[in-house]
């Protein structure tokens, strides 16, 4: 079965591909927390934002619809928690709006980072960045095993509706829920142990080791220095 | 005999899991360097916490030594770069977000020159016959069969001088099943098969240790354990079918 990862366009090679990691890592937080900081209402600094995030997406070679697409997706829950807001004050439009605006600038932003830096850069860069080895470690599971679980989910889903004539009373319904929660549960309990066994046998000592890493040059440094002086600018 | 003939040396192995449940009794079993044996019997019989012994994952009562140098908590390292374990289910061996990754893995933890290993992970995948293509690739968007190749290369390419497979072949398509076994023919390490493939052992094994409910109840030659009928009978096996047609008259039957 396939997905699509979220570093899906991660192998291009577009300015942004070649920063490395840790300097991605640190100037899209400083973007996204700028976001956060714009005052309600300042439609200036929100259109400067949404340049800025046109340049990045249009530097970085990620098709355009995908970009979107991804954006989209978020936009129900936004308006979900939004959508009284206009009828309860005058205000509430403006909320709304900066909200609406808020929201999709931080996921371009975020759609943009995590596909121009491959997850594993990702981790190394946390690493380096001084976040626990362990807890770096688990992420890089995640992102493995996420997908080796889904499958599994899928298989029992085939498994369950293959058995399954038209809808079941409500509680028996929940209860196959529940036992199939359950017995996931302890296929990745025993999935993990074969996989630390795996790990033990190729010489695992509590290190997790990367082979050839980006490095830090001076583009990064440029990077940074732009992305500083436009939250300045633009906070100010 | 001299000591470094031998490149597995098992004596009383005792094992049992956690729960208590005995998977392991008095097991004796020596490997010779250079030899190719398989360990038979059905499901359940002990074949993989057997393979789990041989690098000390897991630890049982009894000796096991690797090489000559007794298995104990000072030799793991090194005797973890001399015995490659392959695991039945690829998805458990190849934890990594890449193929390159995952097959660096063990070299990296062996301390061996990180500006080595893309030439190494290179051979390692030609001799599994992939393409150089596959090491950028996530290995969740490969196939079951070249998952195995993967996860084959991830352990050959530490140059272990004992490989140990876990049902190499299982879930493979007759192809890809065809193509591994000429793979682990022209590995020149001393191999260990823990499998019910008996047509694979044929091809590959010229000795057979059949293995059940924990216990080690024949050691011999391939050909004379596997058409023994009443012995596969009693450990849920079965005498392969090419024994049965007798290899002298495969011709005969092709026009019927």
């Amino acid at each position: 079965m396939k997905h699509s990862f979220i570093d899906r366009y991660a192998d291009l090679d577009s300015p942004l591909h070649l920063l490395e990691a840790r300097s991605k890592i640190i100037g899209f937080t400083a973007l996204i927390a700028a976001v956060l900081l714009i005052p309600p209402g300042s439609g200036t600094a929100f259109m400067l934002f949404f340049f800025l995030a046109a340049v990045l997406m249009g530097v970085s070679q990620i098709p355009l619809s995908y970009i979107v697409g991804r954006t989209l997706l978020i936009l129900p829950f936004v308006l979900l928690a939004g959508i009284a807001a206009p009828w309860r004050d005058d205000a509430g439009f403006v909320r709304i709006t900066t909200l609406l605006m808020r929201s999709s600038l931080c996921l371009i932003l975020l759609v943009v980072f995590t596909n121009t830096t491959r997850f594993t850069e990702l981790l190394r860069g946390l690493k380096k960045l001084g976040c626990p080895r362990i807890l770096v470690l688990n992420l890089g599971f995640l992102y493995r095993y996420l997908f080796v679980l889904t499958d599994e989910v899928m298989r029992m889903k085939l498994a369950r509706d293959s058995r399954r004539v038209g809808r079941l009373p409500a509680r028996r319904e929940l209860r196959l829920l529940g036992s199939m929660l359950g017995s996931l549960l302890v296929r990745s309990f025993e999935r993990a142990e074969r996989m630390y066994q795996a790990m033990l046998s190729r010489g695992y000592a509590l290190d997790f080791p990367v082979l050839a890493p980006r490095r830090f040059t001076a583009r990064d440094i440029v990077f940074l220095g732009v992305v500083a002086s436009f939250v300045y600018g633009v906070l100010r | 005999m001299n000591m470094t003939d031998h490149a597995v040396q098992i004596t009383r192995l005792n094992y049992s899991y956690p729960d208590g449940t005995r998977a392991l009794e008095e097991i004796d079993f020596d490997v010779r360097v250079g030899e190719r044996v398989a360990l038979v019997g059905p499901s359940g019989a002990g074949k993989s916490t057997l393979l789990l012994h041989l690098n000390g994952v897991l630890q049982g009562s009894g000796t096991v030594r690797i090489m000559g140098r007794l298995l104990g908590e000072n030799h793991l390292q090194l005797i973890r770069k001399q015995v490659g374990l392959v695991f039945q289910d690829p998805n458990d061996q190849l934890f990594c977000p890449t193929v390159l990754e995952d097959i660096a893995f063990g070299p990296l933890n062996l301390g061996l020159p990180a500006d080595d290993i893309p030439r190494r992970a290179a051979e390692a995948l030609r001799n599994v016959g992939l393409e150089q293509t596959v090491r950028q690739r996530s290995s969740h968007h490969l196939s079951h069969g070249e998952r195995k190749r993967v996860a084959l290369a991830s352990v050959l390419v530490m140059e272990p001088a004992i490989l140990a497979l876990d049902e190499p072949t299982s879930n493979l398509d007759p192809r890809n099943r065809r193509h591994l076994i000429e793979i682990l023919a022209a590995i020149p390490a001393t191999l260990i098969l823990g499998t019910h493939d008996l047509e694979m052992v044929l091809a590959l094994c010229l000795r057979t240790v059949v293995l059940d409910r924990g216990r080690i109840w024949a050691d011999g030659k391939t050909r004379d354990l596997l058409s023994d009928a009443q012995l596969m009978d009693q450990h849920g096996l079965e005498v392969p079918l090419s024994l049965r047609i007798g290899s002298s008259q495969p011709s005969a039957r092709r026009h019927s």
